[in-house]
């Protein structure tokens, strides 16, 4: 298991999912972290002090894993680069395409931003 | 496994899990591009809500959602102002334009 910096993640992850267009999955699993063990919380919260959470992100290709952790500070520049890859990447999924007006009268509430 | 087919379904269990365990919940994505699926699953390691789907429209919400994820897990699950701010600033743009298609 690999940690990374924020950036190098990034472009870690980038080529990761430039690798496994042809076959294989991409694996990305965020979830909150101190990165302390449960004695140091534990001894942190007697003595008052606020523990800093940090978002922990891992992305894997099946063969390599790759991790970084992202805190309160740098969360909104990563969430930002992280959409940017995400969205240039999802191109194999479907565009809805149905003409039903019912549905299309919906479509466009949801859709309004996608259609310039 | 439980998919879930609303979306926004979806979106309110997962906070609520988060919410009641952030220290045990995470969000895992997985997507495949010869297949052209993505699935979403949020656990806290007793419950499991996964969502999947190929629609392109859905990548979008899932960005939304990730943002959601990010700043809850950041700032602590009580980011509440953020989150409804986040979710209402996009809820408010498409009717704007909604409007004047229809029109």
């Amino acid at each position: 298991m690999v940690l990374l910096q924020p950036d190098p993640f990034l472009n870690e992850l980038t080529s990761m999912f430039e690798r496994s267009t042809e076959k294989g999955s991409v694996w990305v699993t965020l979830k909150r972290s101190s990165l302390k063990s449960k004695v140091q919380r534990n001894k942190m919260k007697t003595a008052g002090e606020t523990i800093e959470y940090r978002c922990l992100v891992r992305a894997t290709d099946g063969k390599k894993t790759i991790s970084t952790s992202v805190g309160m500070k740098d969360h909104q520049r990563f969430q930002a680069s992280y959409a940017t890859i995400l969205k240039a990447h999802m191109t194999a999924l479907k565009k809805r395409e149905r003409k039903d007006k019912k549905k299309s009268a919906v479509d466009k509430k949801e859709e309004g931003s996608k259609k310039p | 496994m439980v998919y879930i087919t609303s979306w926004d379904e979806f979106v309110d269990r997962s906070v609520q899990l988060f919410r009641a365990d952030p220290e045990s919940t995470r969000y895992c994505m997985k997507y495949r591009q010869c297949d052209g699926k993505l699935v979403l699953k949020v656990t806290d390691n007793k419950e499991c809500l996964k969502f999947k789907t190929d629609q392109a429209q859905d990548a979008k919400k899932m960005e939304k959602l990730n943002n959601i994820f990010f700043t809850l897990m950041a700032r602590g699950p009580d980011a509440d102002v953020s989150e409804v701010a986040g979710k209402e600033q996009m809820e408010m743009q498409p009717p704007k334009k909604g409007r004047g298609r229809k029109q």
